[in-house]
């Protein structure tokens, strides 16, 4: 299939160079699955095999594109969308600075994220695998819900300026399994991510989900009293916190345009807690990394914060020429966003509950629907969802409802944080909206930052 | 092409199904213009087709989609084993509610097809307007046109062959400045249906001039205004926002496959149950909501959903009290039946994919709020005491289940004693839905009723967006806290 895919976009590029086009072509093609349970049964199982070709056109300092959906054997069609493109192009209006065009110097092919049995696992082990989360859990009140989405993405990219292509093909596994109290309308989660086969562990959602149904079932229910609250952050609402943070915080375009709180001066300040090391790691294959932006250029770790000093902004290739800045290899679809672990051994929600505490510990394991309030000051909102734990002083345990934080970035990663977990976890936070791009952010399985407050609290699930 | 569809649906009854349908997009085509600053970022159009089949057998679905239209039995075959594996896990058989088999066409209203106006006219017309708001104090300016024209045939086992045709227009502008404090505000003009027609007639420059205009000088004003004082006070929501408010703690809310539990494992639940319908304050007796898509100009009216069913104006909330919901043929029958009374009577037809490799879910439609007799929004603000106007949507952010909000906005006047009093910045407001909606004060009159637009609503797995309207007036809603 490769070999296919790489001759079908020679033979593309060879058309408009005969044609005398400046064209880029990125071939995008997924094979997606997903099995999606509600109410304990399975609600809709599908599957879609799709291919794009996304085609640009470049004529002095003007651009245009063209987007299909297509198939390989189409090629009529996709030359077509060539001569579309180079038509549009002849009518778009010159940008105010002249877009990069880039040359690759070789071929490069990455399969090294590919994982053909996690990409093409069965409707039956993907039912099995459920039944395994699920094993005695369920009762006639507490139904299970959830998505097993898997599937391989692959990206193919040449240009008429380069003899050469890009070829990178990755499997991926996002998984999500909820307990729901269809009276109570109380909510559990345990979630997974994978991009391997042996990564897939049922068990250990089961026992997660045991232990949450166990302090659900048995603790009291409250409304938190509004208040200041040392908070520990589980590893989905520290992913989700972070994809916010991608935008507002290290994006050299947005801080251009006005949506960042970080400065160019700040480069070189320390403006976090120096337990805070973010890093776009494009070695931990965990997070679907891939190895070449689409401008060619080679993704090596890249270290955004370091022990809380901000080394700086990350630049699109058109960010980058628009601004007059450098670009830092990050045109590409998604980042791998990695943050270090620090120096407490708390791995699982059970260690979380059996240390010791000097204060009420309020754990707020999932952000639901956040919003951002305002961009240069870094103030973020949203709810806490499945499974927050109001871990009390005494040792005992009430289960909250529904609550919002209203944060600042700085109170988030900045001298309020306590300790993190040594313990890591890649959290799977891709979206289907449009194409395939699986992304999954490595943060700490916990973090805890004193003295946050609680803006609003639900009187009820 | 048909003919082959419906084959292939008889063949796959034959295997057991009890039900098969079949969407094809014999096109769908987009064309989108993005000028910020001056530069046209982007000036792109695409295209595709494809053919998505849904199979239920022994009560569970399957689905299976495909660009590669080469071998149709192969995408029938796989949506069928997708179906069959389901069926061991079924809690709830699938029950399709009743309805007609019906042969039809739906068009749009489109009297120049957008497709046709050539790209220096959509260019020029950005520059025009990227002209106007070039002026001191603007950080930056934004113009986007976004058209989308698809044709979907569906055919099912019921005998049912509907061809729709439907073609739409978004636009929107939006300018940005900088406060004192280098702090950025932005303030955008996305136009309410002003036409009957949703082609590129529907483009009134003149119209967009005078907005052009009004939002830049509506951010020069806030980016010198004062900060949103923290207090209670009655908010007058303008259509704005008043739209937003609507469709997330209104709309979402009363989807019947979130009651019912299908979207737990992502967009989360509703805090009404069924009970509720028919019993439920859910607002003072100044609110009334409905699912209309009829109204001829908005995407959220299009002819005939996915499941088949003809599009309907049905009563959400009556007076205040709960009486209907966002519906598709599954989930009616599953409702009434877990209800033990019949409180749906048929689909309410709003059951929509976004495209052909998506299957169907409940979406809105256009979900409306009456308009009212408390006046114009001038006359409002003169019988308010203490209260803000606010307008643009900046954020917002939900609980999973509906039952509280916090909303950013673009700008707010504060009003005292009847009068309009200063623009304040950072604008926010927050609430718990059901003690919100019964602080319905004032509902304004024909006057102030916009029909607005979604065109980027988010929910299902696979993720989905979708097109819909909401038709809202200016509305008053009193002792809400502002300014968190």
């Amino acid at each position: 299939m490769k070999e296919k895919i790489l001759e079908t976009l020679s033979e593309l590029r060879a058309y408009a160079v005969e044609k005398g086009y400046d064209i880029e072509l990125v071939y995008h093609e997924e094979d997606s699955y997903l099995m999606r349970f509600a109410n304990s049964a399975i609600s809709l199982n599908t599957n879609e095999h799709i291919i794009r070709l996304d085609i640009t056109a470049n004529e002095d300092r003007k651009r245009a594109s063209y987007n299909l959906i297509t198939d390989l054997s189409h090629m009529d069609e996709m030359k077509h969308g060539i001569d579309i493109a180079a038509e549009m192009v002849k009518h778009a209006q010159p940008l105010s600075y002249s877009p990069t065009i880039p040359v690759y110097t070789e071929t490069f092919i990455d399969e090294s994220g590919f994982d053909a049995s996690l990409a093409q696992i069965s409707n039956e082990e993907r039912l099995a695998y459920f039944n395994k989360v699920a094993g005695s859990l369920e009762t006639e009140d507490l139904r299970l819900s959830g998505i097993f989405s898997n599937g391989a993405n692959t990206y193919a990219i040449t240009n008429t300026r380069s003899q050469h292509s890009l070829y990178m093909k990755t499997s991926d596994a996002q998984v999500s399994t909820v307990l729901a109290h269809t009276k109570l309308k109380w909510e559990v989660t345990a979630e997974q991510s994978a991009q391997n086969k042996t990564e897939l562990d049922p068990l250990a959602l089961n026992r997660e989900l045991a232990l949450l149904v166990h302090h659900y079932e048995n603790d009291e229910a409250i409304q938190l009293p509004l208040g200041t609250y040392d908070i520990v952050m589980g590893s989905a609402a520290l992913a989700d916190f972070l994809t916010y943070f991608k935008y507002i915080a290290f994006d050299g375009g947005l801080m251009k345009r006005g949506f960042s709180f970080m400065r160019e001066e700040n480069i070189g300040q320390k403006v976090f807690s120096d337990k805070f090391t973010l890093v776009d790691d494009t070695n931990d294959l965990r997070t679907f990394p891939l190895k070449r932006d689409f401008n060619g250029m080679v993704r090596k770790p890249y270290t955004i914060y370091e022990k809380g000093v901000f080394k700086g902004f990350v630049w699109s290739q058109d960010d980058a020429d628009e601004f007059g800045a450098k670009a830092t290899g990050h045109s590409v679809p998604h980042y791998s966003l990695s943050m270090h672990g620090g120096d407490q051994d708390v791995a699982t929600l059970e260690d979380l509950l059996k240390m010791p505490r000097d204060n009420d510990i309020l754990y707020f394991p999932f952000l639901h629907y956040a919003g951002i309030v305002n961009p240069p000051k870094g103030i973020i909102t949203g709810s806490s969802r499945f499974g927050a734990l109001l871990l009390k002083k005494d040792g005992t345990v009430q289960v909250p409802y529904n609550y919002r934080l209203t944060i600042s970035m700085f109170d988030l990663f900045g001298d309020k944080v306590q300790w993190m977990s040594k313990q890591t976890t890649a959290y799977n936070l891709s979206s289907s909206y449009g194409s395939r791009n699986p992304m999954a952010t490595v943060v700490p399985n916990f973090m805890r930052i004193n003295g946050l407050e609680i803006s609003h609290s639900n009187s009820s699930y | 092409m048909q003919k082959q569809i419906k084959q292939l649906i008889d063949r796959i009854k034959s295997k057991g199904a009890t039900y098969v349908d079949a969407r094809w997009y014999p096109v769908e085509e987009t064309n989108e213009l993005v000028m910020i600053n001056g530069n046209l970022k982007e000036a792109s159009a695409s295209r595709q087709s494809g053919l998505g089949v849904r199979v239920l057998y022994k009560g569970a679905w399957g689905f299976s989609a495909s660009s590669d239209l080469n071998d149709l039995s192969a995408i029938f075959d796989k949506a069928f084993d997708n179906a069959r594996i389901a069926a061991e896990r079924v809690t709830f058989p699938v029950r399709l509610a009743e309805k007609d088999a019906l042969q039809a066409k739906f068009e749009s209203p489109c009297k120049i097809n957008p497709f046709e106006v050539s790209l220096a006219e959509k260019v020029a017309f950005l520059q025009a307007m990227d002209t106007k708001m070039n002026q001191e104090g603007v950080f930056q300016r934004s113009g986007q046109l976004q058209f989308v024209r698809k044709q979907i045939v569906f055919v099912d086992s019921e005998g049912s062959e509907i061809e729709k045709t439907i073609t739409e227009v978004f636009t929107e502008l939006e300018v940005a400045g900088l406060d004192s404090n280098g702090m950025m505000h932005s303030r955008k003009f996305r136009p309410g249906r002003i036409a009957a027609t949703r082609g590129w007639e529907s483009i009134d420059s003149a119209y967009y001039t005078e907005n052009a205009e009004r939002i830049v000088s509506e951010m020069k004003q806030v980016i010198a205004a004062d900060d949103c004082p923290k207090d209670d006070r009655s908010v007058i929501l303008l259509p704005g926002i008043m739209f937003l408010q609507t469709h997330e703690t209104i709309g979402h809310a009363l989807e019947l496959d979130r009651i019912l539990g299908y979207e737990l494992a992502f967009a989360g639940g509703s805090f009404v149950t069924l009970d509720d319908f028919g019993k439920l304050r859910y607002g003072s007796t100044k609110l009334t909501a409905r699912a209309n898509a009829t109204e001829p100009n908005s995407p959220g009216s299009f002819g005939f959903d996915d499941d088949g069913v003809p599009a309907q104006d049905n009563l959400l909330i009556d007076k205040g009290l709960l009486v209907g919901a966002i519906t598709g043929r599954q989930m009616v029958e599953e409702a009434n039946a877990k209800a033990r009374r019949p409180i749906f009577h048929g689909s309410s037809g709003a059951n929509r994919a976004t495209s052909f490799y998506r299957v169907p879910i409940e979406r809105m439609t256009n979900i409306n709020i009456d308009y009212g007799t408390d006046g114009t929004l001038e006359d409002i603000v003169a019988h308010t005491e203490k209260g803000i106007i606010l307008d643009g949507d900046k954020s917002w952010s939900i609980g999973s289940n509906r039952e509280q909000f916090h909303f950013g906005t673009e700008i707010g006047w504060l009003v005292e004693d009847g009068k309009i009093t200063q623009v304040v910045k950072n604008s926010t407001y927050k609430g718990d839905t059901v003690k919100f909606w019964n602080s319905l004060s004032a509902v304004g009159d024909q006057s102030t009723w916009e029909m607005k637009w979604v065109n980027n609503c988010g929910k299902g797995q696979p993720n989905q967006i979708m097109q819909l309207g909401h038709g809202v007036p200016v509305c008053r809603f009193d002792n809400v806290r502002i300014g968190e």
